[in-house]
This record gives structure tokens, sequence and C-alpha cells, in this order.
């Protein structure tokens, strides 16, 4: 998941996007308000003009929905008992949960493939070959496994999270620059020191570019879990509504999932502007 | 072992070593007696930064033996080394890479000491820099700094002072020359001055190309405390040890024959 279509260079310094001269980022910035009008008054056009609520609804009545599945109405509770607000906190709860699990799982895991060649060479094509699975394919094994509350969610968030961090943690690891390595080894650090201040701290910039693609991972995997048994939660939600042909809550789930997962990358990005301030520089 | 290299801070005995099929070095042999200050000097390429590896424990001679205080040296372990890179840890703060180095020695590493440290290789206020807003000369004054934090036995220089300009070069020199004669510590440096290594050295070894072999030992019989530096660059003795291993860094092989 990229805020942006434009990808940034690993190598790029600290602070690059806010150094932009600030005439430049006023530019950007009107540049996608002007996008994002015109991309609003598309959807308006094609709505009217298709005039068919089922298949196009209009932005008004998404903005509706809105309002009704964020209030209680007529003893109804936002939609199927829940707030709007309250789907996207499950939602949001389970990427948390399944993702912390699958970077712990990750970074541990990709420490020990980048150091221990023999554990690499036995776990490589297992991780690989997870990573090309489409997260739904194993959930069906979860479900016989675990039933169809919180855990088989949880169990495939985590396993759908741990690959790129493992293979991000391993690939840092093993590029390790001798130089450093052989200075604090100079300094008197044991095998352990070495690794916990050379080795770790040189690959936390790209660990932290496999916990973004992780998290983005775990995020598009959590509306497929939660097509079943998924209410509370964004993915039962829009699922129940495309039963219901409810078009204009489908759309909103969109775009609660949409804007949410935007501000949650926006909010790792900084963490590790202000975490990793060597990032291009080691 | 023979009873007299027992005081020898280090011994490399007909050492030899080659990356692939390229020889570096050798075969070379040296006895360093404890509180000597050897200077390496040599064209580039020659091997000098192999030896000090070797000294250091970082690669083992393809043949030969290579020996620091009695034993096969562990990196890390009995000696300080300055790369000819400072290799400063981007991730730390220019005071707490210094702080990592007392660190691991088992020393306090509070603010106090890490500006201590700074200060005795003329820094001031960079503490709290990050590695990259210093300059190439500050950055390889860190990397001096950081191995002056743990009192080990023997020193290894690797060009320490090439990327500073004259006049602190000319300050650390002094400093070095004198801390190394106070504390008696064993110091191996490497550098292409001839002037520094005349300066510096109690005893100056100059090495053919490669792969380098002792084209030139010379014991350098300077004062080496209670004297002015720039009584000492007067002395007629300095300017004869400079023209001597000066001569014998531009005709190593001739010296050899
Ligand atoms: N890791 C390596 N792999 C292969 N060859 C190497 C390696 N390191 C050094 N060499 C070669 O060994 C020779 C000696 O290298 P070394 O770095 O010891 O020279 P030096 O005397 O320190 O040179 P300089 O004064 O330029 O630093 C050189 O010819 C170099 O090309
Ligand atoms: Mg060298």
């Amino acid at each position: 998941m990229s805020t942006s279509l434009e990808t940034r260079p690993v190598t790029a310094t600290p602070g690059a996007t806010t150094a932009l001269a600030p005439p430049r980022r006023k530019r950007r910035i009107l540049l996608r308000l002007v996008a994002l009008v015109v991309l609003y008054a598309l959807w308006e056009i094609t709505a009217r003009t298709m005039n068919n609520p089922t298949f196009i609804p209009s932005p008004g009545a998404v903005w509706h929905q809105l309002i009704v599945t964020s209030s209680v109405h007529d003893g109804v509770r936002g939609y199927s008992g829940h707030l709007l607000i309250e789907h996207l906190g499950v939602s949001l709860r389970r990427i948390l949960i399944g993702s912390v699990i699958g970077v712990v799982g990750g970074l541990v895991l990709g420490l020990v493939m980048g150091t221990v060649t023999w554990i690499r060479v036995v776990t490589e094509p297992v991780v690989t070959f997870i990573r090309a699975l489409p997260p739904l394919a194993y959930f069906s094994l979860f479900i016989i496994w675990f039933g169809i509350d919180e855990t088989p969610k949880l169990w495939l968030l985590s396993i759908a999270a741990l690959p790129p961090v493992a293979v991000a943690t391993a690939s840092a690891v093993l590029g390790a620059p001798t130089g450093l390595v052989e200075a604090s080894r100079a300094l008197g650090a044991n095998k352990w020191q070495a690794v916990r201040d050379v080795v770790l701290p040189h690959a936390l910039p790209e660990i932290f570019t496999g916990v973004r693609i992780a998290v983005g991972v775990a995020y598009s995997s959590v509306v497929a879990a939660e097509t079943i048994n998924g209410v509370p939660g964004i993915g039962g939600m829009v699922r129940d509504a495309q039963r219901y042909s409810q078009t204009d809550v489908v759309v909103l789930g969109l775009f609660a999932i949409g804007l949410s997962g935007l501000l949650i990358d926006a909010l790792l990005q900084v963490a590790e502007k202000r975490l990793i301030p060597w990032r291009g520089r080691a | 072992m023979p009873s007299d290299s027992e005081a020898d801070a280090v011994v490399l005995d007909a050492v030899t070593h080659t990356y692939g099929d390229v020889t570096a070095v050798g075969p070379v042999s040296l006895n360093v007696p404890a509180g000597e200050f050897l200077v390496l000097v040599g064209a580039s390429g020659c091997g000098k930064s192999t030896l000090l590896r070797l000294i250091a424990g970082f690669e083992q001679p393809t043949a030969g033996s290579v020996l620091a205080a009695g034993v096969r040296p562990v990196p890390g372990r009995g000696a300080g080394l300055v790369f000819q890179q400072p290799r400063l840890f981007p991730w730390r703060t220019v005071g707490g890479n210094v702080a990592l180095a007392l660190r691991y020695a088992g020393q306090p590493y509070g603010r106090e000491r890490v500006e201590g440290l700074l200060a005795r290789v003329g820094l001031h206020d960079v503490a709290h820099r990050r590695t990259w807003q210093i300059s190439g000369g500050q950055q390889q004054r860190v990397a001096i700094a950081r191995a002056l934090a743990v009192d080990n036995p023997l020193l290894l220089l690797d060009e320490p002072f090439a990327a500073l300009d004259a006049l602190t070069r000319e300050r650390l020199q002094e400093d070095l020359r004198r801390v190394s004669a106070e504390t008696g510590r064993t110091c191996v440096f490497v550098t292409h001055s001839v002037d520094e290594a005349v300066f510096l050295g109690s005893r100056v070894v100059v090495l053919t190309p490669r792969p380098g072999r002792v084209a030139l030992d010379l014991p350098i019989e300077l004062p080496r405390t209670g004297i002015d530096p720039d009584e000492l660059r007067g002395l007629p003795a300095f300017a004869a040890a400079r023209a001597q291993v000066g001569a014998a860094v531009r005709h190593p092989e001739g010296v050899l024959a």
C-alpha cells in the first residue's frame, strides 16, 4: 500500500518530500485538489446520466448513507446493528493484531533466515510459496481448522503479513555492510552485539518498507476475511450491503477502507522518518 | 616460544597474504617490541592495510604466522584499530559512536566521558550531531576517538590523518606522539608521508611495491619526550632520517637489492 503512485526510492534522503521548494509543493497540492474535484464531478455526472443507483450510486446517496450508518435511527443502530465507526474499528483492530503478530514473526524469521544459512535454505521456498498465494486461498483451510470466529481471521492476517517482513529482513541482514560490522568487532563487540548495534539498525529502513507492505497486505486481506461471519467489520458490512444491493453502502465501505488505509500509511511514513533519520546514509 | 619475543607486542613470522591469486604482501618478518611506535610506509597497494588487518585478526595469513601479545590475534581483543575509512555508524550520533565503544569495553559511557574523548581529538560541540553532518576529517577524528576509548595495549592506525588539514594533522601528530610516549602503548601506524613517519615513529619500516616486503627497517633515534615538536623537526638527525626514508620510498627495490 502506498499513498501515491510515485514510488519513493529507498535511498531518498529523509524529509525529501517536505524539502520540496514551497512553490512546487503548493502546485502539487493544488493539482491534487483539482484532480479530486474533477473526479467528483465525473462521478456526479455519470450517476445522474445513468440514473441507476444500484449500478452507480450518486455521491449524495453515499453521503446520506454515511449519516445513516453513523447514527441510531428508528431504533436501528447504524448498519446491521453497528455504527460505521464500529465496523471500521473492529476491522482496524483485526488489522492491528494480525499485522503485529505477522511483523514480529517476520522479523524473527527474517533475522534467523539472514544469519543461519541452513534455515534460510529450508525456509526460503516456503516463505516465497506462501507469499505467492492469495490470502483467500488459505483462508478456507483456517476456517476448517479454527471455525468462523476471530481466530481464523487473525491467522489469515498474520500469515499474510509475515512473508514481506521476513523477506525484507532476511535480505537486509544478508546485505549487512562488512566494513561497519568489522568496525564494531574492532571495538570489541561480540557477535550478538554486532547484530544488535550494526546489522539490525542497518536493516531497519528495509524492514520498515517490509512492514508497510505487510500492513498493506493485511489491509487488503481483512475485507476478504470478513466475507465470512464478518459483522461487525467493514468487510462484513460491504458483504451484507452487496447481498441487499445497497450499492451506496458498498461504496461507503470502500471509502472507509481506502481513506483509513491512506491515513495509516501516512502515519507509518511519519514514524519511519522519525525512527530512521539515517535512511539513505548507510 | 623464544623468550625474547615474549616482550614483543607483535610478531610477524614470514607472513604472506594473498587475495585469490594476488599476493598482496609478504613474506614479511617483523618483531615489534612492546612500547614501540612502528610506522609502515610504502606505495599505494603495497599491502599496508592488509598487514594491519592481519595484525588485527581480520585476515588470516596465507603463509607464516602472526602473533599479538603472544597469541593469534582476535578482532576487538587487545588492539584498537582505526581503519582507513572512518566507518562510523550512521544510526548513532557522533557521541553515540564513541559511547558504544566505551560500552563494549564495559566502561561508563556518560556524556562527560564521551565529550572528553572527543575533545582529545580536537572536537567540540559535535556529540549531538549526525555522522553525515560533520566533515570527512572530523569523521576520521571521531573514529580515532572511538579507538582511543579503550585502553588497549596495542593501537593500529591506517592512515588516520590523511583526510585532515595540515594544521589539525600536526596537532594530532604531536598529540599522538606525546600520548604514545606517555602511555607506552605499542603503535603500528600506516602512512604515505615520509615526514609523518619520521616524526611519529620510533622505528620506520618502508615496504616494497606489491607484494610488500621490508625494504628498509630504520630505528629513529630521536628523543620521544621533553622536546618541542618544532625543535625536533629542526634536529639534524630528523633531516637525516627523513632523507634515508625518502630515498627508500623512492627506490625501494634498490635498498632491497
Ligand atoms: N579484499 C580484497 N580482495 C582482493 N584484493 C585485495 C583486497 N584487499 C586488497 N587487495 C589487493 O591487495 C593489495 C594490497 O592492498 P592494501 O589495501 O593492503 O594496500 P595499501 O598498501 O593499504 O594501499 P593504500 O596505500 O592505497 O591504502 C592491493 O593490490 C589490492 O588491490
Ligand atoms: Mg591502505
